[in-house]
């Protein structure tokens, strides 16, 4: 009888989580199905997920009235630049932190870490004073230049490099390899998954950037897709919302398929952020 | 001539001295032991010799050279780790080779080296697999392997067959002997094991709280410990100290009293102190039913059995003498007599808890005798 | 010091500049600038900044609007900390002592919407829960409740678009949480399990205590994140109204700049948002750090 009691209560915490999960899950769901549906049939038959008259005209209403190839390579080349620097300068930083004994070194990463907790309004106007006077207002690289400076990769592979034995590098400095070796050969194929998901955190982070683009571009040909799909919304619904659905479906589907593929790499690197050290 | 001398050696870490004035020369091609319990400084002098550490004051030479300022990879050293160091994401053969590949050496030469420790090291077959794939003994041979390859003037070891087990270390220790004999490096192998000391070293170091307590030949540091720490430090169980008192020709301790033999009363006269401790190790205590000249009564308290031994325990006065003996002995509780062998003897001064040596009647016997105690 | 260890050092200090110098660029030359920018009254065009003094801060503290805002932004904070913080604990003590099974499912999934822009959010939640033909009002007129006009509602519209922030949240503060209280060791637990106690009180009185690290540290970021987060939606949703219902600090900064073109009042209103998180800064230093960080 006990026993039974007890995976009772276990189907009911299932069920209790299940209904979070459908919390959390269905706003995606309702957008990829109202995407594919005609403005008529979306008022009409809200609850239901599969179309009755799917159309693709929304996705291509999109394409003929916006810049929106141009927008989402804009999109792409922000957030692959920022990507690819952020993981190399932050890898370097993060291995200096970790393996080199130097004057200053606790100071400048307390320094680093602190940055955590400034607000992006402090930073904000002399930010775009400084885009706007070397010329970068309205460019897409003058949305990259300010977002080049995170301490959360630096952050989180010092933290994963931390957890490889010293004895290693020691082993190599003994048989004296220098550190672009060290890195190259020993660090970096030890310290691949978290590599990979700062990388792809960066890139997520990036291509869901809102700030940035609102106060450096003004053209449509410049947007990226924040900027894009925010015309869409008014806080009373508008008409063409199933046109909005699908500029947020086209928004969110590079991230969720990066999210998918690399779930575990994800989860797992952020776990182990918030455990102190 | 590689050698390696420490001349007025000090490490600290902030106010924190861990190895204190250490002088010392390890000799080319010996085994030397460091050895010491956890926390004495004995792998803080194996790091400093490797460069891995570097040194407060004094100076280090490796043959001849002074290398204070010499960084680790210009020494000459191979290490092999006590988590053995291996490269996670490497093969046994990428891991062996690794070094010698980063440092350019001829692609035959590589091979030949490779080859001959895997075939020294039993590795045969193992080659492709990954560290994760292999057991411990394995793990261990493959980081020998890898610092054998090098083929370095010293070999250093921190504690390598601690994570194995018994029966493993076993045939390690003996291994580890036999590819020392083909190479003679200059060897040094830190420890807290006694047994393994003993076995694989030419010399053992032993060291305490920062302090060379005494560098010696294996049985030397059994028969003829330099300090009360060694003394109770090497051999199991631990030898029976006691506090003592000398007057006028006869050792009182425990509330009894023996006449001592003329050696041992001309060399306590000579050390000018008559605060002094007593020390007999168990094999050493002689039991018997029957009260005799030179020995003192006790009672026995416990009895162990260790299957070809036993150990007794014998309340003398207020303090426990544990002794092992094969012989007859009285039950538990009853009164038992001690005899005292005083060529077993140990006699430490109280106050600076240093041995005041041997008499030589005894050295000179010893030394005719085979080391029956350096297993 | 030696040859070796100054080139060491050197080496060290050549691997961290390029992160220095965007730190310095990018963040801590505009920190200083932005406080100095709050001592001038200037609008970012004209030539001449006019030294003013402390007058931006007296004039931002003495506006009542400013005093709705400061409230709001409690508000904000109550509200985000129970959906983001203690909600999460709790389904992490739950998911880690009770339920046994599902984890890595129920990780993924609600860790999803956390890789989703805001601005798409914001999109979803606008249509969703649409006062008239929004599913929630369909389903609420069912049982005969009017949905409220949230986004022109006092109270409603901070509650709402803590929703919408919590959304994408909830999962990476669950994550990191479930991994704190995870770490809690099982004997212990265990132990207490058999002494008969209940659930709720190894939650207080173990797991909490021996989780609290981690605690700290989401506590934290939940107020500094989520105060930066909520930001997106309330621009592209409400702009702060109606009336300044929806502003909080972060918001108010950006309006002043970019829409009143103040940047005195906004780079006011920016230190004393930056006091706020220091304050916390040091607070997280004194009880989760614990000078770990110089340990390695």
């Amino acid at each position: 009888m006990k026993i039974k009691q007890k995976s009772d209560r276990q189907i009911g915490w299932h069920i209790f989580l299940i209904i979070i999960v459908y919390l959390m899950l269905i706003p995606i769901v309702f957008a990829l199905s109202n995407s594919f549906k005609t403005t008529q049939d979306a008022y009409n038959t809200v609850f239901e997920i599969i179309p009755r008259n799917p159309t693709l005209e929304n996705y291509i209403h999109v394409f003929q009235k916006l810049p929106f190839a141009k927008i989402t390579l804009n999109t792409f080349l922000i957030a692959a630049t920022v990507t690819i620097f952020k993981t190399l300068t932050s890898i370097f930083a993060a291995y200096s932190l970790v393996y080199f004994d130097y004057k200053g070194k606790a100071f400048l990463y307390f320094m680093m870490l602190s940055t955590m907790f400034i607000p992006f309004t402090v930073t904000m106007i002399p930010n775009y004073l400084l885009i706007s006077q070397i010329g970068l207002r309205d460019n897409i690289w003058g949305v990259a230049l300010p977002q080049l400076a995170d301490v959360l990769g630096i952050f989180l592979l010092r933290q994963s490099m931390r957890g490889i034995p010293k004895s290693l590098i020691e082993v190599a400095k003994l048989d004296k390899i220098g550190h672009m070796k060290i890195m190259r050969d020993i660090i970096l194929p030890l310290v691949r998954p978290s590599v990979i998901s700062t990388g792809i955190i960066f890139f997520i982070n990036s291509w869901n950037e809102y700030v940035w683009p609102v106060l450096i571009l003004k053209t449509k040909e410049n947007y990226t897709l924040s900027l894009a799909l925010q015309m869409y919304i008014s806080s009373e619904g508008g008409t063409d919302f199933t046109i909005a659905m699908a500029v947020s479906v086209m928004t969110m589907i590079i991230p969720l398929t990066l999210y998918i593929i690399f779930q575990r790499y994800i989860i797992n690197t952020f776990a182990m952020s918030g455990i102190k050290g | 001539m590689n050698n390696i001398v420490f001349e007025n050696v000090c490490k600290s870490y902030g106010k924190n001295t861990i190895v204190k004035d250490l002088n010392m020369e390890i000799k080319e091609g010996e085994r030397l032991i460091l050895l010491g319990p956890s926390g004495c400084g004995k792998s803080t002098t194996l790091r400093m010799i490797a460069g891995l550490e570097k040194i407060t004051s004094g100076s280090l030479h490796m043959g001849g050279r002074c290398v204070n300022e010499v960084e680790c990879g210009d020494r000459g050293v191979s290490m092999v780790f006590q988590n053995y160091a291996l490269f996670p994401h490497m093969t046994v053969r990428e891991n062996i080779i690794y070094g010698l590949k980063a440092n350019k050496v001829d692609k035959n030469e590589i091979e030949t080296r490779l080859k001959d420790a895997i075939k020294m090291l039993e590795l045969g077959g193992l080659e492709d697999r990954k560290p994760k794939e292999l057991s411990g003994g394995q793990r261990q041979r493959v980081a020998l392997a890898r610092a054998v390859v090098k083929k370095s003037d010293y070999f250093l070891l921190d504690e390598p067959l601690s994570n194995l087990d018994a029966q493993l270390r076993l045939r390690a220790r003996k291994n580890l002997v036999n590819i020392h004999e083909i190479y003679h490096q200059t060897l040094v192998y830190v420890t807290h094991d006694q047994i393994e000391a003993m076995t694989v070293g030419n010399r053992v170091a032993i060291m305490y709280q920062g302090n060379m307590e005494m560098v010696d030949t294996p049985s030397n540091v059994y028969n003829h410990p330099a300090s009360v720490f060694c003394a109770k430090f090497i051999g199991s169980p631990s030898m029976n100290i006691s506090e003592a008192a000398y007057d006028a020709g006869r050792l009182y301790f425990q509330g009894k009293e023996i006449a001592l033999p003329d050696m041992w009363s001309r060399l306590i006269a000579e050390c000018g102190t008559k605060e002094l401790y007593m020390g007999l190790r168990p094999e050493h205590m002689i039991l018997s039913a029957k009260k005799t000249e030179d020995s003192v009564e006790g009672v026995i308290k416990y009895v162990e059995d260790y299957g070809n031994s036993y150990g007794v325990y014998v309340e003398i006065g207020n303090e426990e003498f544990i002794a092992i003996t094969s012989g007859n002995f009285p039950m538990q509780g009853e009164k038992v007599y001690v005899k005292i062998d005083f060529e077993k003897l140990h006699i430490f001064r109280r106050d600076t808890e240093k041995s005041i040596g041997y008499p030589q009647e005894i050295m000179n016997l010893r030394r005719t005798l085979p080391d029956a105690f350096a297993q | 010091m030696l040859k070796t260890e100054k080139k060491q050092a050197v080496l060290g200090y050549i691997f961290l500049i390029p992160s220095l110098v965007m730190f310095t660029v990018f963040m801590f030359y505009p920190m200083f600038y932005t406080l100095y920018l709050s001592f001038f009254k200037w609008n970012m065009i004209k030539p001449v900044k006019e030294f003013v003094g402390l007058a931006n801060y007296v004039s931002v503290l003495s506006d009542p609007n400013t005093w709705k805002i400061f409230g709001n932004t409690l508000l904000y904070i109550v509200i985000l900390l129970v959906f983001n913080f203690i909600v999460p604990y709790v389904l992490s003590f739950i998911l880690s002592n009770i339920v046994k099974k599902g984890h890595g499912f129920y990780k993924s999934a609600f860790f999803l919407p956390s890789v989703i822009s805001l601005v798409v959010g914001s999109m979803l939640y606008v249509w969703i829960l649409n006062p008239i033909s929004g599913p929630v009002a369909i389903i609420a007129k069912h049982f005969g409740i009017t949905m409220p006009f949230w986004s022109k509602t006092q109270g409603w519209v901070i509650a709402v678009l803590c929703i919408i922030t919590t959304w994408k949240s909830f999962g990476y503060n669950f994550i990191i949480i479930l991994a704190g209280v995870s770490g809690v060791s099982q004997e212990v637990i265990e132990a207490a399990r058999l002494d008969n106690i209940p659930m709720w009180k190894i939650f207080k009185d173990i797991v909490l205590p021996m989780s609290s690290a981690t605690g700290i540290y989401v506590f934290i970021t939940t107020i500094v994140q989520g105060m930066q987060y909520v930001f997106t939606p309330i621009k592209v949703i409400t702009q702060g109204g109606p009336n300044y219902a929806s502003s909080n600090m972060i918001y108010m900064s950006y309006h002043e700049a970019f829409t009143l073109y103040s940047t005195g009042t906004s780079s006011a209103v920016s230190v004393m948002t930056m006091a706020l998180f220091i304050i916390l800064l040091i607070l997280e230093f004194k009880f989760v750090e614990k000078g770990v960080y110089y340990e390695n």
